[in-house]
C-alpha cells in the first residue's frame, strides 16, 4: 500500500532551508538510491563548497551554495534544488508523448521507455529541472521522481530519510500546516512565505527560509498553472508537433529495443555467472 | 560528553567552541535544532565563519590558541557580576576550600616552576587541611586564600578589552555572547558548551577544556539537562577506544598504566588509590584495587592468583612517555624494528608528516590494516623518495568495514550499542578482532616453542573459540566481567561463572573478572543490555534507559546529584534529571551519581563521587601546567603575550631544537575537517560521490589576504612553514576575516587536512606544515595554530 492511499492525499517535502546545514547527504543519498554516476569536478564549481554546478542527466539534487556579507554579517546559505513536483506541472502538459505524468501520492514520474527525447519538457520548466542526456549517443530526459519506487514501498524519498535536520515528508496540507505554524511561532526567524505552496499553482515541494528567496536565487513564477501558459502556444502548432512526435518516437522505438535486447543479454550473462559461482560454492 | 547527544534539545544556550557540529557531527543538528525551537540560542565561536556559524544566533569570531583568554574573559565576567548559581558553587565545587599560603601566581608562572626541567612540583597549589585531614573551608568565599577569591584575582586581568586583544574578537560581539551564556547561572537556565579538536589540538589542549569546566561549574551547568561540557568525538567509536585503553598511559577503565616504580602489585595500588579523610567523600577511585584486580584476572585468567600478585609482574611498565609525537620521535631516530597500523595513517594524520614519513624509511617491517591503499601503506611512493634507497617489507591486510562485522561502538554520549553484521567482509577482508586472534594464538605457539619470557604471552587467557572469526559475543561477556567461584558479595550469593551485575560487586581477591570495570553492566544476566532497542522514555526527557547501554551503569548524565539542591530537589522543575522521593526514599529520573540520600540528609555523599574531595574542581592541582588555566600563546604566534612576559606553556612539550619565524611566516594557520571528507582520507578520497562534492585539496584566505597576495578564487598556490611546503586550490571568501590583535592585523589561512599523495583524489597534505609541539598534559601535537605563509602559484612555479 503506497502513502497516498492511506493519507487520500499526494505527499509534499518541507524542505526547511533555516535548518538545512548543507551537509549534504541528501545529494549523496539521492546518488546512491537512484545508482547515478559521480560528475568530474574541477574545485568548486560556485560559492563555498558549491559541487556540481547544477542539476544534470546524473545529479538530480543539488545544494546550491551563496555566500555573501549583509549588514555587516556573513550569509552562508544553502538551497537544495529539485524537482518541485508541481501539481499541475508543465512537463506533464506539454510532453508529446504523455510520458511524464503526477501521481496521486504526489511526484511526478516518467516513463523513460516512451520518452522520445524532444525537450519540450525542458522548455516547458519553469525550474529548469529535467536534464538531457547529452553524454548518450541518443539522448533522454533524466530527472528526480521523488524516489516512487521508495514510495510505493512506503518509504520516504531516499533524500528526505538521509537528511537529520532539515526536510520532512507526508501530506500535503500537513506539511503547509508544519510551515505555517514555524512562521507563527518565529516570525522573525522565517520570510514570510512558504514556496511552492502557491507557485506554478502549488508544488509537492514546499521551503521556508530566512533570507529572501531572490537572494538564495529562487526561480520567480507566477502563481498560475504552467499549462495554462504552455498549453495555448504549443496547441497552435500542431503540423510541427506531429512532425517531431511521431519522428522522434520511432527512433526511440528502434534505440529503445537495442538497449532492451543488449539489457536482456546481460542478464543473462550474469544468470550464467551466479549458477556457476553457486555451482562452485556448493561443491567445496 | 558528560551528557549525551538527545539531551542537547534541553540547553537553553549552546556554545559550539573549538568544534563545527554542522560539519563534523550533522546529525546532531537534529537536537540543536529542537532546542532553538524551544528558545534556545545557538553561539558559534570559530575562527572562520562555518556551516554550524551560519545556523547560530551569535558568531563571534577568536583567534585559534587563545580560547583561555576568550573564556578567561567569561569567568571573569561572571565573577564582577556575581551571575555564580551560588547554592550549587558553595556546596558542590571547590570554591570555598582554602589553598596552600605557598601558592601563588607570578609573571605567567605559578608556583613551584623548576626551568630546568621545564615542570612544575605542585606541593604549594595543596589544600589548607586540619589536624584530621579535613580540609578547611570559607562557606562565605570571603578568605583571601579561598579558591573563590583566588580565582577572582586571577581572571580580574582578563577584562573584555584585554580578551578582545587577545583574541582579535569583537569587543561588541563578545560583550553580547558573553552576557547571553552568562545569563544561565540562574538555577532555572542551562547552557551547555560542544567541543572537538578545535579545542584540545594546542599546546594548552587540557586547559583549554578546564576552562570551560570552570565556567560550566560557576553558572551550576554540570549535571543538569542541557548543561555539561561535550565532547564530540571525532569517529563513530573514539569513545569506545579511549575507554579500552587506546592511550599510552591508560588501561581499559582509566585505570593509569604502571610507571617502572610501582614494582609490585602493592607498590602500584598504593600510589594510584586516592584516598580521602572526609567520610562525606565516595572516593570512587577509592575502589581501583578491585578494578585492577579483575582486569588482571581478565588477562591472564586462572594463572592470576593471590600468591603471584594476579601476575602483576607481567604488565609492562612504562619508563617514560610514550604519546603520539614521542613515539614518532623515536621512529625517526630509528627506535623501532616494526610497524603495525590498523585503521591510522600517520603521514598523513600525525603532525609535521615528512619527518614521521622518513621514519617509515627506517623501518624493517610495516604492517597496514586498513580498508584502502593508504597514503602510510605506500609511504615508498610518496613525492621525493627513492623507493631503491627503502628496504621496508610492507603488508597491506584488507580489514573489514563497520557494517561487515559485529560489536560494540561507543559514540559520545558514552552510549555502546551493538552493532550487527551486515554483509560478509568483501574479498579476503577480516574484522580487526579476527586478525589480532590470529596474531596471539601465533604468538602463543612461537612463545611456548622458545619464548625468552613467555610467561605473559603463554599465560594469556585468551579463549575465543576456534572460527575465524573470535566469538564477540564472548569477549563483550569478559568486559563485563564473571565471578570465577561461587562467592557471596555484599548479602548477594553469586555462582561461579555468573555475569557480574554491576562494578560495585568487583572484588579484589581474584572472584571476579571484569575486562573493563566502566562496562560492568553492560552484559548481565539478563543478556547483552548493548543490544536493548527499547524507545520508553517515562520521564519524556529522551533518557531512553532501555535503548542500549551506557557506561557507568547507565547513567545518562553524569555528575547528576549536582543537579538538585540540599534536600534533593531539582534546581530546573521543568526539566529535572533526577529527585528524591522524601516518600520512597528513592531517587527517580536518571540512575542516580550514587544512591546516598541527599546533602541535608546523614550519610549523603558530595556529588563529584569520582574525585578524591567530592567536589567541583574549580582549582585543579592535579595537572601538569597549573591549577588555573592561564593565557599562553600558541608555541607558534604572530604576537608577543600581552598578559604575561611568559610566552608558551612553560610545560609545553616542545623539542629543544624547535624553531619559529613569524617574519618569514607571518600567517596563522589551521586545520580542520569539512562533512565531505573524513579524517586522513582513505574512506572518502576513494568514494567518487564524496570526491565529487571536494575533488582538491583546498585553502581559505580571506578578500584582504587574497588581494594582497594576487590570489583569486580556484587558483593554485603554495603555502609553507618551518617545516615544509604544499600546495593547494584558493578559495577566497568573505566568510574569513583579518583579526586585528594588539593593535596588528593578523591573516588566517585555513586548511583541510584530509588530503594525501595516493587514492582516488590526490592532494597536498595539511600535516606537512603543522608542528610537532604538545600539549603539557596530553602531548596532542598543537595542529590548531602554527605560522605559514602563502604564495601564488603550485610548488613548481
Amino acid at each position: 500500500m503506497s502513502r497516498a492511499t492511506i493519507s487520500g492525499e499526494p505527499d509534499a517535502f518541507l524542505i526547511d532551508l533555516t535548518k538545512c546545514t548543507g551537509c549534504r547527504g541528501c545529494m549523496v543519498a539521492c546518488k546512491q538510491w537512484n545508482q547515478l554516476p559521480a560528475e568530474e569536478t574541477d574545485f568548486f564549481s560556485g560559492e563555498g563548497y558549491q559541487n556540481p554546478k547544477e542539476m544534470s542527466e546524473n545529479t538530480y539534487t543539488v545544494i546550491k551554495f551563496r555566500e555573501f556579507e549583509k549588514n555587516g554579517h556573513s550569509i552562508f546559505s544553502f538551497y537544495k534544488e529539485m524537482c518541485m513536483h508541481c501539481d499541475d506541472p508543465a512537463c506533464v502538459s506539454v510532453c508529446p508523448v504523455n510520458a511524464f505524468h503526477k501521481t496521486p501520492e504526489g511526484p511526478v514520474i516518467y516513463d523513460a521507455k516512451v520518452c522520445i527525447g524532444c525537450r519540450f519538457c525542458m522548455i516547458g520548466c519553469p525550474f529548469d529541472v529535467p536534464k538531457y542526456e547529452w553524454s548518450k549517443k541518443l539522448p533522454l530526459v533524466r530527472k528526480c521522481d521523488g524516489c516512487y519506487s521508495r514510495i510505493k514501498a512506503d518509504l520516504k524519498p531516499a533524500c528526505v530519510t538521509a537528511c537529520p535536520s532539515a526536510m520532512e515528508y507526508g501530506p500535503r496540507s500537513q506539511m503547509v500546516q508544519i510551515a505555517e505554524e514555524r512562521l507563527k511561532r518565529h516570525p522573525d526567524h522565517y520570510i514570510n512565505t512558504i514556496y511552492g505552496k502557491d507557485e506554478a499553482g502549488g508544488t509537492s515541494v514546499l521551503y521556508l527560509s530566512s533570507e529572501p528567496y531572490e537572494e538564495l536565487r529562487f526561480p520567480s513564477v507566477p502563481e498560475r498553472p504552467l499549462p495554462s501558459y504552455t498549453w495555448p502556444a504549443l496547441r497552435l502548432v500542431p503540423g510541427i508537433f506531429a512532425t517531431v512526435v511521431t519522428g522522434l518516437t520511432a527512433l526511440t522505438l528502434f534505440n529503445h529495443r537495442k538497449e532492451r535486447l543488449e539489457r536482456e543479454r546481460n542478464k543473462e550473462k550474469e544468470a550464467e555467472q551466479q549458477r556457476t559461482v553457486q555451482a562452485e560454492e556448493d561443491k567445496s | 560528553m558528560t551528557n549525551h547527544w538527545i539531551d542537547i534539545q534541553h540547553s537553553d544556550v549552546i556554545m559550539c567552541i573549538g568544534s563545527n557540529p554542522a560539519e563534523n557531527h550533522p546529525v546532531s543538528f537534529k537536537y540543536i535544532d529542537k532546542a532553538k525551537d524551544n528558545g534556545g540560542k545557538l553561539i558559534s565561536v570559530d575562527p572562520r565563519f562555518t556551516r554550524t556559524s551560519a545556523k547560530a544566533d551569535m558568531y563571534a569570531q577568536l583567534r585559534p590558541g587563545t580560547d583561555i583568554a576568550f573564556l578567561g574573559g567569561m569567568i571573569n565576567y561572571v565573577l564582577n557580576n556575581d551571575l555564580i548559581h551560588k547554592e550549587y558553587v558553595v556546596n558542590y565545587t571547590n570554591a570555598a576550600f582554602l589553598i596552600s599560603d605557598d601558592f601563588e601566581f607570578n609573571e605567567g608562572l605559578f608556583s613551584g616552576f623548576d626551568k630546568g626541567s621545564s615542570s612544575y612540583s605542585k606541593e604549594s597549589w595543596a589544600y589548607q587541611k586540619d589536624e584530621n585531614g579535613m580540609i578547611l573551608r570559607d562557606d562565605n568565599l570571603k578568605d583571601p586564600r579561598c579558591v573563590y577569591q583566588l580565582m577572582k584575582k586571577h581572571y580580574s586581568r582578563y577584562t573584555p578589552e584585554k580578551v578582545c586583544d587577545i583574541t582579535g574578537t569583537d569587543l561588541n560581539n563578545y560583550l553580547q555572547l558573553v552576557k547571553t551564556f552568562c545569563s544561565t547561572g540562574r538555577p532555572d537556565k542551562s547552557a551547555t558548551i560542544m567541543y572537538a579538536m578545535g579545542t584540545t589540538q594546542h599546546t594548552v589542549g587540557t586547559q583549554n577544556v578546564r576552562s570551560y569546566a570552570m565556567l560550566q561549574l560557576l553558572l551550576g551547568n554540570v549535571g543538569i539537562a542541557g548543561g555539561g561540557i561535550n565532547a564530540l568525538r571525532g569517529e563513530s567509536n573514539v569513545q569506545g577506544s579511549t575507554d579500552y585503553a587506546i592511550l599510552y598511559h591508560i588501561l581499559p577503565g582509566y585505570l593509569k598504566v604502571p610507571t617502572h616504580t610501582n614494582t609490585d602489585l602493592q607498590a602500584y595500588l598504593k600510589k594510584w588509590t586516592p584516598t580521602t579523610d572526609d567520610p562525606q567523600s565516595a572516593n570512587w577511585w577509592g575502589n581501583t584495587p578491585k578494578y585492577m584486580v579483575s582486569l588482571l584476572k581478565a588477562y591472564w585468567g586462572e594463572a592470576a592468583t593471590a600468591e603471584n600478585d594476579f601476575c602483576y609482574d607481567y604488565l609492562p611498565k612504562r619508563s617514560g612517555n610514550y604519546s603520539y609525537i614521542k613515539l614518532m620521535e623515536r621512529l625517526q631516530l630509528g627506535g623501532f624494528e616494526g610497524l603495525i597500523n590498523m585503521g591510522t595513517n600517520p603521514i598523513v594524520g600525525g603532525p609535521d608528516v615528512q619527518q614521521i614519513a622518513k621514519g617509515l624509511d627506517k623501518l624493517k617491517w610495516m604492517v597496514s590494516v586498513d580498508l584502502w591503499e593508504t597514503e602510510t601503506s605506500v609511504f615508498w611512493r610518496r613525492p621525493g623518495a627513492d623507493p631503491k634507497t627503502i628496504d621496508t617489507e610492507v603488508f597491506l591486510l584488507p580489514a573489514a568495514s563497520s557494517i561487515e562485522k559485529e560489536g560494540s561502538i561507543s559514540n559520545s554520549g558514552r552510549w555502546a550499542q551493538w552493532r550487527y553484521q551486515a554483509i560478509k567482509p568483501v574479498g579476503d577482508a577480516k574484522s580487526d578482532a579476527a586478525m589480532l586472534d590470529m596474531w596471539v594464538k601465533e604468538l602463543k605457539k612461537l612463545y611456548a616453542e622458545d619464548g625468552v619470557f613467555p610467561g605473559p604471552i603463554t599465560d594469556l587467557a585468551w579463549d575465543y573459540g576456534h572460527e575465524e572469526e573470535p566469538d564477540i559475543d564472548k569477549v563483550a561477556r569478559e568486559c563485563n566481567g564473571f565471578f570465577t567461584r561461587d562467592t557471596e558479595v555484599k548479602g548477594k550469593r553469586f555462582k561461579k561463572g555468573e555475569q557480574v551485575p554491576s562494578f560495585a560487586y568487583l572484588k579484589d581477591d581474584g572472584s571476579t573478572v571484569s575486562g573493563n570495570w566502566l562496562y560492568c553492566g553492560s552484559y548481565t544476566e539478563k543478556g547483552n543490555m548493548m543490544k536493548r532497542r527499547g524507545l520508553e522514555d517515562p520521564g519524556g526527557m529522551g533518557a531512553y534507559h532501555n535503548w542500549s547501554w551506557c557506561w557507568p551503569v547507565n547513567r545518562r548524565i553524569l555528575y547528576n546529584r549536582a543537579s538538585v539542591d540540599l534536600d534533593g530537589k531539582s534546581f530546573n522543575q521543568q526539566k529535572p534529571v533526577i529527585s528524591w522521593n522524601r516518600a520512597t526514599r528513592k531517587w527517580e529520573g536518571d540512575v542516580p551519581d550514587g544512591g546516598w540520600p541527599p546533602m541535608n540528609e546523614p550519610g549523603t555523599k558530595s556529588p563529584f563521587i569520582m574525585i578524591p574531595e567530592g567536589y567541583g574542581r574549580l582549582f585543579a592541582a592535579g595537572l601538569a601546567d597549573g591549577p588555573f588555566p592561564e593565557h599562553y600563546e600558541p608555541v607558534e604566534s604572530p604576537v608577543d603575550n600581552c598578559m604575561t612576559a611568559q610566552q608558551c606553556n612553560p610545560a609545553a612539550m616542545i623539542p629543544a631544537d624547535f624553531f619559529s619565524d613569524s617574519d618569514k611566516y607571518p600567517y596563522v594557520g589551521s586545520t580542520y575537517r569539512v562533512t565531505e571528507h573524513w579524517q586522513a582520507g582513505a574512506m572518502t578520497r576513494n568514494l567518487p560521490w564524496l570526491v565529487e562534492l571536494v575533488p582538491d585539496m583546498f585553502v581559505e584566505i580571506g578578500t584582504t589576504l587574497a588581494k594582497a597576495k594576487g590570489l583569486k578564487n580556484g587558483d593554485m598556490a603554495t603555502i609553507t612553514s618551518a617545516r615544509g611546503a604544499i600546495e593547494a586550490r584558493v578559495l577566497v571568501t568573505p566568510r574569513i576575516k583579518p583579526l586585528v590583535v594588539s593593535g596588528k592585523t593578523v591573516e588566517q589561512v585555513g586548511m583541510i587536512w584530509h588530503f594525501g599523495f595516493n587514492g582516488l583524489a590526490k592532494g597536498s597534505s595539511a600535516n606537512v606544515l603543522t608542528a610537532a609541539v604538545g600539549d603539557a598534559n596530553t602531548g596532542i601535537p598543537e595542529s590548531k595554530a602554527f605560522l605559514c605563509d602563502i604564495r601564488k602559484g603550485g610548488m613548481k612555479s
